[in-house]
């Protein structure tokens, strides 16, 4: 047979493998001042105030927007923010905060602010949440879980303009975490300027999406599922060291963030899987931090519902499943057992809280007693992003599923979209779900607070949607004294009372962890809420 | 030839409309909120309820909702997305392009390798450079794609580390958006390092072809060599032969046309499958295109985005179909219908 | 076995008999028949050959390697998963549920197909040529797009992702049995039987089906490639199967998690999914050309 005129396949190949050739070679970075973090998932809004999901804090509290007050990421004291100094009256009721002058806005290409910051912007920032009439409070939603559920808006008697860098805050009784409160990663200073300019051009609701802070980075784009793009802020008050560029890769695999952190695409990754933590540490050119980390990962029964309005019901299921277990195939042991609320870095810690051990006979017994038939079926809500408190819920709700079936209770599991899956958790649609809590700030009263007291069941953070007045007085009581004995053993007697009611069960306190590219420095694991990247640098 | 172009003519037409129509009907058949479903609106009160039902003609008959569904397709007045308010019309114009894009690299890359080997095999029958072609490329379109694409991320990715694993240039270049075909894009965007930046969009492109290319390859050769090979025993081909003319001789003047022919419609209504898997694959490497945003869609079950994604996507493969249908027709009008099937 | 034969008469093999002769010449194709013919048996018999329940989770062997691996152990063949749970155990029901499934999937489409298709073609008054090009042209829809609409509406799970693949695959056959039939009703042999006095129904059942019935069984093991890939990649995308289903796309997309620590997770139900797709794709060609041959010789 003649040749014809094509090209012999060993050519061809060679072409191909040329192709590849001409577009590989180790990656090298370009020469763009830029940090590109892989974050987990989408935030609701770009204002903390409005959702105390952690995601939308990593994307806003500390990289747009500052407080009047900040922790200290390594020691937990409180800082002056953009408050330079404050006083508190003897009696303890009112707070004087003094302001920094000359603090600049983002100019961006949506708002071109045209004064510095001055008490009306904290007046706005406060009185939005607080005042149920201003006209901004409804906008995008008029909850603001973190505040409502802290009762905050009821506990301010006034916040005033003394002058205009002069503000004066007078609550009804003294309250030990106020100020703990304000530096939270929720208390942010918005502009009233660019509020009120957008009220006069009838699109308020874009003071939350398109957001102006005074913070290290200005907001430039966000395109849902796939980026968020921050520039820095030039005229920022404080001395930084960070990128011209920040992006947020939002990548919702953990697995796809790992990949990506190994081919560099990724400098620092939100919530590595436990099951790479060992891969992590092997590899030079990839750092781990980890921390322990003030959190509580815990599985709430909805109380509202039958028949887990039944304590005797709640009880069993607690005795039905192993905890030793799930810690070791969830958290792979890097996590500590949670007996109660708050774990032992906390001065309230009860080292010798009572608690359930596995006992699937005694819980059938109970089950019985209750009146639950052989074969009930309830559902588990497994979160569907990872946490430090819960790094795999969906692998939990499976080893729970196996657990209660021995005890003859079907569960299905339910998992969809986080933004979606907390507005139905908020509205009460689960049985039970496996979720958690990350502090915001090191007091006690920030776990047993908005986990478990009556008023934060309407703001969404009371997953177990349990109301009891006697624990709601203890922690109202715990919170008049600033003597610390006093103070634990009021949250001694709300852990008996927890572990008499079972309204959650407590399962891990877990080390937290954050991955990075080995020439990424300073970025700290910052224990009191969202990421912060004012001072990272990648070094050359 | 102008009653056959009437023909199809009224064929799309008749085929847009059907689809309009089932995409017309779907908000009723979500579950949720019917007004929430066409508007992507979830209404806080009573009169924002009413004003949006008014706005939406939901007080008036279902053929009134029916010419304003058209009437604001027409005016790309597509509603806004349930999950972020964002505008679908935008969402659509910029991810769509984006899948067009990869469709075309497959396309060029299975077209440019697939014909040649098929032709060089089909000509080379039976020998043993014939029979590996045969049998890569049944291993070729036995693939499932979306392991393929693994396969490849584990190795050039992790183990190699040549290659990036997402999206479709690496954000550090901030390309504004304006035709949504990156490569135009680039040209028209006022970043310092286009050639950079041309570079890293080709790195990025490479494996998401790759997945996909692989299969349809595979298939253009297989479609190609069989084509050939009955060409080649035709009649008139053993006639030249036999009149002494060359094998290139024969096959650059009959040989050629009259087994692309037939072939180039199969292969032209392989685009079907073809923005499946391109579908599949961008979820997997991130590429932000309409399969990645609609499977999003579902996940965040955004139903407004995924009634004008759906809408779109079938609107463009039937249109495909049908031009390329009228096309070969107008060409060869003697021709039974290309089947699909013949593989 | 050649039986004794008195006669000296030419041995005629039927037309069926004639292509397995045809089929078994080819070793590429009888190896694709074997493997499909194990898939088969493992989906028939999946509980029994599993060594362990694919749902009992271990929690004290976590992400076992498989047995060959240095530290492995040979009482879980292919390794654990991240819940303990047998990997060849669960790996034996997934490829059940993925095979299993997709072969109740083209069953009902060549039923559904060939049924719409032989009235279609025999009953003349349907014969309105836009109808036909409305249909064929919506037969172009990419089934994941239909696959994606029916989740929305229904929602995910394996028996939403099983219709709306059935949907897809149906037209195909229609299209099929359609042109033949068609073809099939001008020839003499078929007026023959007309004159002899049979119904529509009666010539299509006794004497175009069977002649049929090649064609369709080719057509079908295409259709059999499409839905494997289909309902393991609606799998994959968490859009078909739904946990504590286990199927082959499903289970790979789990396996994602722990990619890095257990790479054969990925490895084995994508290596099944293809397996499968080749074997089939392998018998159908040597179908076909066994085909092919016969009505050569």
């Amino acid at each position: 047979m003649q040749h014809s005129a094509f090209l012999p396949p060993k050519l061809i190949c060679l072409a191909m493998v040329s192709v590849l050739m001409f577009g590989c070679g180790k990656k090298q970075r370009h020469d763009v001042d830029a940090i590109t973090f892989c974050s987990e998932s989408n935030p609701g809004s770009f204002n903390p105030q409005l959702d105390t999901s952690s995601t939308t804090a990593d994307a806003s509290a500390h990289q747009i927007y500052d407080r009047l007050l900040e922790f200290n990421p390594t020691n937990g004291l409180i800082e002056p923010g953009l408050a330079s100094s404050w006083l508190v009256s003897e009696d303890g009721l009112t707070y004087t905060f003094q302001l920094r002058q000359g603090v600049a806005f983002h100019s961006t290409n949506y708002f071109t602010p045209m004064r510095t910051l001055n008490a009306d912007d904290v007046l706005f920032s406060i009185n939005r949440w607080r005042d149920a009439n201003h006209p901004y409070h409804d906008v995008n939603g008029g909850s603001y879980p973190y505040f409502d559920s802290l009762r905050l808006d009821q506990r301010l008697k006034s916040v005033e303009r003394i002058n205009g860098y002069r503000v004066e805050i007078t609550l009804f009784t003294p309250d030990s975490s106020f100020l703990a409160n304000l530096a939270t990663d929720f208390a942010v200073i918005l502009s009233a300027e660019y509020a009120s300019k957008l009220m006069d051009i009838g699109r308020p609701a874009d003071l939350d999406r398109l957001p102006i802070g005074t913070g290290p980075y200005k907001f430039r784009e966000f395109r849902q599922n796939q980026y968020i793009r921050f520039e820095r802020h030039t005229d920022y008050f404080l001395p930084t060291s960070g990128p011209q560029h920040l992006m947020f890769d939002i990548t919702a695999k953990s697995s796809l963030r790992m990949a990506k952190l190994i081919t560099g695409e990724c400098d620092a990754v939100a919530f590595p899987s436990q099951s790479d933590l060992s891969v992590i540490e092997e590899r030079t050119d990839l750092t781990l931090l980890e921390k322990p980390g003030l959190n509580i990962g815990f599985w709430a029964f909805n109380t509202s519902k039958a028949p887990f309005d039944n304590p005797k019901v709640r009880q069993a299921l607690a005795l039905a499943v192993d905890k030793t277990s799930l810690l070791d195939a969830v958290y792979l042991g890097q996590a500590t057992r949670a007996k109660s609320l708050v774990p032992s870095a906390s001065w309230a810690y009860q080292s010798n809280a009572k608690e359930y051990g596995y006992n699937p006979v005694r819980a059938r017994e109970l089950l019985d007693e209750a009146g639950v038939p052989y074969n009930f079926a309830m559902n588990v809500w497994a979160m569907p992003v990872q946490r430090a408190y819960n790094p795999n819920a969906l692998k939990m709700a499976q080893l729970i599923k196996s657990y209660l079936s021995d005890v003859g209770v079907t569960v299905n599991i339910v998992s969809y979209d986080w933004n979606i899956f907390r507005e139905n958790l908020r509205l009460g649609m689960h049985d039970s779900v496996l979720i958690g809590w990350n502090a915001d700030n090191g007091d006690p009263d920030n776990f047993y607070r908005p986990l478990l007291t009556c008023s934060a069941i309407p703001s969404g953070t009371n997953r177990a949607m349990w109301c009891n007045p006697q624990y709601d007085a203890l922690v109202d009581q715990a919170l008049l004294t600033d003597d610390f004995d006093k103070r634990t053993a009021l949250y001694h007697q709300a852990n008996e009372l927890i572990f008499e009611q079972m309204p959650l069960v407590p399962i891990a306190h877990a080390l937290q962890y954050q991955a990075v590219r080995s020439d990424i420095y300073n970025l700290k694991i910052n224990p009191f809420g969202g990421i912060r990247f004012d001072d990272v640098e990648r070094i050359k | 030839m102008i009653k056959l172009f009437i023909r199809y003519l009224n064929l799309i037409v008749i085929t847009i409309f059907t689809l309009i129509f089932l995409s017309f009907l779907l908000p009723f058949m979500f579950p949720g909120d019917l007004l929430s479903n066409i508007s992507g609106i979830v209404p806080q009160t009573n009169e924002q309820r009413l004003a949006l039902e008014h706005a939406y003609k939901l007080d008036q008959s279902i053929f009134h909702q029916f010419g304003f569904y058209i009437e604001s397709l027409l005016n790309g007045n597509w509603g806004v997305s349930l999950a972020d308010q964002a505008t679908l019309y935008n969402e659509v114009r910029i991810a769509f392009p984006a899948t067009l894009e990869l469709v075309c690299y497959a396309l060029v890359v299975s077209i440019v390798i697939g014909i040649p080997v098929g032709f060089m095999s089909g000509l080379k029958n039976h020998n043993p450079i014939d029979f590996s072609v045969v049998t890569f490329s049944m291993v070729g379109y036995s693939f499932p794609v979306f392991w393929l694409a693994l396969i490849f991320i584990t190795i050039f990715c992790l183990q190699l580390e040549w290659l990036p694993i997402s999206g479709r240039v690496d954000l550090l270049f901030d390309i504004p958006v304006d035709t949504g075909f990156l490569i135009i894009d680039i040209a028209r965007s006022s970043i310092e390092n286009k050639h950079q930046a041309y570079m890293d969009a080709l790195q990025h492109s490479i494996l998401p072809t790759a997945s996909v290319a692989i299969v349809t390859t595979a298939l253009f050769v297989r479609f190609t060599r069989r084509s050939i090979m009955d060409v080649m025993n035709k009649d008139y081909i053993v006639a030249a032969k036999s009149r002494g003319f060359t094998q290139s001789q024969i096959f650059f003047k009959h040989g050629l046309k009259n087994a692309l022919l037939p072939i180039l419609p199969i292969l032209a209504l392989q685009i079907s499958t073809l923005i499946t898997n391109v579908m599949i694959i961008e979820t997997i490497f991130s590429w932000p295109g309409i399969g990645r945003w609609l499977i999003q869609a579902i996940y965040q079950q955004d139903y407004p985005a995924i009634r004008i994604g759906m809408l779109v996507v079938s609107l463009f493969v039937m249109s495909m179909t049908i031009t390329i249908e009228f096309i070969t027709r107008a060409i060869d009008p003697a021709r039974e219908r290309a089947e699909s099937a013949a593989l | 076995m050649q039986r004794f034969n008195l006669y000296q008469e030419e041995y005629h093999p039927s037309p069926l008999v004639n292509i397995w002769l045809e089929f078994r010449r080819s070793h590429i194709a009888l190896s694709g028949f074997v493997l499909l013919v194990l898939f088969l048996i493992i989906t028939v018999f999946a509980p029994l050959l599993a060594p362990y329940s694919p749902e009992l989770q271990n929690t004290n062997a976590i992400l076992l390697p498989p047995s060959w691996e240095p530290n492995g152990t040979i009482a879980h063949l292919l390794g654990t998963d991240g819940l303990g749970r047998d990997v060849f155990s669960r790996l034996l029901y997934a490829c059940r549920t993925t095979f299993g499934s997709s072969l109740v999937i083209v069953a009902i489409s060549v039923f559904i197909g060939v049924g719409v298709g032989a009235l279609a073609g025999v009953l003349s008054g349907l014969r309105s040529s836009i109808v036909n090009h409305l249909f064929d042209s919506i037969m172009s829809i990419p089934t994941l797009l239909i696959a994606i609409v029916m989740v929305a509406i229904l929602g995910t799970g394996l028996f939403n992702a099983m219709m709306a693949i059935t949907l897809a695959l149906i037209p195909q056959f229609v299209h099929q049995t359609r042109t033949y039939v068609r073809n099939e009703l001008q020839k003499d042999y078929v007026l023959l039987d007309r004159l002899d006095g049979a119904s529509s129904r009666r010539i299509f059942i006794f004497s175009i089906l069977p002649g049929m019935v090649e064609l369709i069984v080719v057509q079908a093991t295409i259709a059999l490639s499409v839905a494997i890939i289909d309902i393991s990649a609606l799998g994959f995308l968490s859009l078909g199967a739904q946990e504590p289903t286990i199927e082959l796309g499903a289970s790979l997309s789990l396996a994602l998690d722990v990619a890095y620590v257990a790479p054969w997770l990925i490895i084995l139900p994508g290596m099944c999914i293809f397996l499968m797709i080749l074997s089939i794709n392998v018998v159908g060609e040597g179908l076909r050309s066994a085909l092919r041959n016969r009505l050569h010789h």
